[in-house]
């Protein structure tokens, strides 16, 4: 579904990202997980086009991931939840569903403000919002086109413990539906029950990549250390 | 097109919403209201005004009215031009975007052309520049259609002239910096904005020098019919002036120039700028802060030209309380400039002033341009109260929880920015007084012409922005406040100076009836800061 082949990205003399290679298959709910820095929103911007990579191949769905046909594919929640002021969170559904021409979207646009407790808040403009009601509208509007591949950039900041729970559910649900999803978190415990398979950075590299099972074993036989202590000691400070 | 079915069907939303949020609280019309009332009347007013007789000119005097009017046409075009570069220079450090940051997440990502994004919202800038120009001219309408029968055709010159001199500033910074990423060409495109600020320069001095008074030649050349050919600047003029020359192709062709022009920016810009959403980024997020920061839900920061931000420091304490407050403007003053007292920008300012004392005295010179440049200085400090009631302390919880009196933390809150002023002046008017032998009342006038006009803009923008909840009534209601404190505080002020300036002649008492004008409206001003700074809260996004 997600192909990155030698991805770099470069701000003037600063390496953001260097040289990485990951593939995501149908299904797969993957975590990229690194501390601050690390270049996880960077390759994730890159991926989604709002950066322009400086070397490398991009492709989704067997598309290069700038074309209309690929954009079509994923969808993007971004980590600050910027949405129109003057629009209301219904007609940030409607614009969504013009923008990527979903039909009938309006069961399916109820349906979604109802899990994110928003569905009474429809004439609310995205000025009056909360932050963390802006996060829940940016998800809503992100899963209202059915998208194949999703992208969370550190998703469950400025939630809510129900919001939270209802979006590692949500991961669950679209896992199950047969989704695939990259999620960007420096917070282990928001992906490792629901990740197939976790990719570390570390100062623009990736220097882990397997999955809970394999990383879990791989801490216990270094001497009984939890995936917590095995990510703290991957992407320690030399 | 979808694209722009799109966009269009999302801006008629956010139009419609924009009218529902206005019925739903009416009173924010009011200053629109009088705003309009203001306009409505300065254009009857003009146009029922009687006509300037232009044949009792006598000709002897033919030769000054010549001077004063090269002044005008050439320091409104100097004006535009300098805005201009100034605009084309800022291109060469930082991108323009036509973006807001839900676009970035919601319709960068979305299965949309690039291109059809960039056109529409390229497009779309036309509108506030339309919007602008016929305020413009519903201002100056009333008195053009009098004294030069400005008709229909001189209307719409007039706007579009104004319109199109705005509107394509935008594409042309944003073709700047799509080069500069495309072909890494900074540098010659920054030298070359920089050679036409030059070739200005000298098409101003050199008239200057060459005329018997500097200030009745410079404007000789760029005012003389010719400059109309000067791109964009010139077109925009040669364009207006049909309500003077009655020449309908001549302002034709400058629109079709203008049209061509267009036409070309918006090829070369699509044609380059190629998957700019990188581009844009930066640009996007900073205007989206700087939007929040008007609104008042974000603090303005204080590191914003801030000339030693890594200084280490080590300062003692001034004592404990409110005075608290006074160390940490202290120690931002000192990560600001070289000394927290008196900095670089102080010293730049100071010796600009003192080489106009120093220039005063010559023929070719007037002491006229010091005065000036004082009463500018004056003005500038009202701007700077204005600014210094977003940033620093006030956006801070600690202001409300220091355990102290408000009057005392108002006090500390200022005492840095006083005594900067007090040195600052008297730095520049000691020595000012002293070469260009002036009144040495200056040298009490000034400094505290500049302190009351510091306590005035912090008073109206501070009163409002702890008075009013909402941002957008602060924005609005603000200038209505500026406006009263304009009319009935500041226009006496001027009117009684100028008047004092007028009989006597003398600087020094037009400036003396200032400064005590001006010294009224602060004190009042101050009073009621005073009053509302208890009722201070802290905000948050």
């Amino acid at each position: 579904m997600l192909s990155v082949v030698h991805l770099s990205k470069k701000y003037e003399k600063q390496n953001a990202v260097q040289d990485i290679s990951f593939h995501l298959d149908g299904g797969e709910v993957v975590g990229l997980l690194g501390p601050n820095g690390a270049g996880k929103s960077t390759t994730m911007k890159c991926i989604v086009g709002l950066l322009r990579k400086t070397a490398g191949e991009i492709s989704i769905g067997g598309y290069d991931h700038l074309t209309v046909e690929a954009k079509r594919l994923f969808s993007y929640i971004p980590e600050t939840p910027y949405v129109y002021d003057l629009l209301t969170i219904w007609e940030h559904m409607q614009f969504i569903a013009q923008a990527y021409g979903v039909k009938d979207w309006k069961p399916k646009a109820l349906e979604l403000l109802e899990l994110y407790e928003l569905e009474d808040k429809q004439k609310k403009l995205g000025r009056d919002l909360s932050k963390g009601m802006r996060q829940k509208l940016s998800i809503c509007c992100a899963l209202l086109p059915d998208p194949q591949l999703l992208f969370f950039d550190e998703p469950m900041i400025g939630l809510d413990p129900k919001a939270i729970k209802n979006t590692k559910n949500l991961f669950k649900t679209l896992k199950d539906e047969g989704k695939t999803i990259l999620v960007s978190t420096h917070l282990i415990e928001g992906v490792e029950s629901i990740a197939d398979r976790i990719m570390i950075m570390k100062d623009g590299q990736i220097i882990g990549n397997d999955s809970i099972a394999n990383l879990k074993l791989q801490a216990e036989s270094g001497s009984g250390l939890s995936l917590e202590d095995l990510f703290l000691e991957l992407t320690k400070d030399e | 097109m979808n694209e722009v079915r799109l966009l269009l069907s999302k801006d008629l939303w956010i139009f419609r919403n924009n009218l529902l949020l206005i019925l739903r609280n009416p009173l924010r019309l009011i200053p629109y209201g009088i705003a309009g009332a203001y306009f409505f009347y300065m254009y009857t007013q003009r146009i029922s005004g009687s006509k300037e007789v232009t044949s009792d000119l006598n000709l002897e005097a033919a030769s000054e009215v010549d001077v004063a009017m090269q002044n005008v046409i050439g320091g409104v075009t100097a004006l535009a031009l300098f805005f201009f570069l100034f605009q084309l220079f800022r291109a060469t450090k930082k991108n323009i975007t036509f973006f807001k940051m839900a676009d970035v997440n919601l319709l960068f990502t979305a299965p949309v052309k690039p291109e059809n994004l960039l056109l529409y919202y390229m497009v779309r800038t036309i509108l506030p520049s339309l919007g602008g120009s016929l305020l413009f001219l519903a201002y100056s309408g009333g008195q053009l259609a009098r004294d030069f029968d400005v008709d229909f055709l001189g209307a719409f010159f007039l706007v579009v002239g104004f319109a199109l001199f705005f509107f394509l500033i935008s594409p042309l910074r944003f073709l700047i910096y799509t080069l500069h990423t495309r072909f890494g060409i900074l540098e010659p495109l920054r030298a070359g904005v920089l050679g036409v600020g030059v070739v200005f320069a000298a098409l101003v001095l050199l008239p200057g020098f060459m005329a018997p008074v500097f200030y009745e030649g410079m404007f000789a050349w760029i005012s003389s019919p010719w400059f109309d050919l000067f791109p964009v600047v010139g077109w925009s003029r040669g364009m207006m002036s049909y309500f003077v020359t009655g020449n309908w192709l001549l302002s034709l062709g400058y629109l079709l120039l203008y049209c061509l022009t267009y036409f070309a920016v918006v090829k070369l810009v699509i044609q380059f700028s190629g998957h700019y959403y990188e581009d844009v980024l930066e640009s996007t997020q900073s205007n989206e802060d700087q939007l929040e920061k008007a609104k008042g839900k974000k603090e303005v920061t204080e590191d914003a030209y801030s000339l030693n931000s890594k200084k280490q420091l080590a300062l003692p304490e001034f004592g404990v309380g409110a005075k608290a407050i006074y160390w940490r403007n202290y120690v931002q003053g000192s990560r600001r400039d070289f000394h927290p007292l008196f900095g670089l920008y102080s010293i730049g300012m100071a010796v600009l002033g003192i080489v106009l004392a120093v220039l005063s005295p010559f023929d070719w010179f007037s002491h006229k341009v010091l005065y000036g440049y004082l009463v500018l200085l004056i003005g500038f400090y009202f701007m700077a109260g204005i600014g210094r009631a977003n940033i620093g302390d006030l956006k801070k919880p600690w202001f409300i929880l220091i355990p102290a009196s408000w009057s005392a933390k108002y006090w500390n809150m200022i005492k840095l920015d006083l005594i900067q002023t007090v040195l600052f002046a008297g730095v520049l008017i000691l020595p000012a007084v002293w070469i260009a032998e002036l009144n040495v009342w200056l040298i009490l006038l000034f400094p505290l012409g500049m302190i009351f006009s510091y306590l005035i803009g912090l008073g109206v923008n501070l009163i409002p922005q702890i008075g009013l909840d909402e941002g957008w009534d602060r924005i609005l209601i603000k200038p209505l406040m500026i406006g009263g404190i304009i009319l009935f505080g500041l226009v006496p002020t001027i009117f009684f100076s100028g008047l004092l300036l007028g009989v006597t002649g003398q600087f020094v008492y037009g400036l003396g009836a200032g400064v005590i004008g001006l010294g009224l409206v602060a004190a009042l001003v101050t009073h009621v800061t005073m009053d509302i700074l208890k009722r201070l809260e802290f905000k948050e996004m």
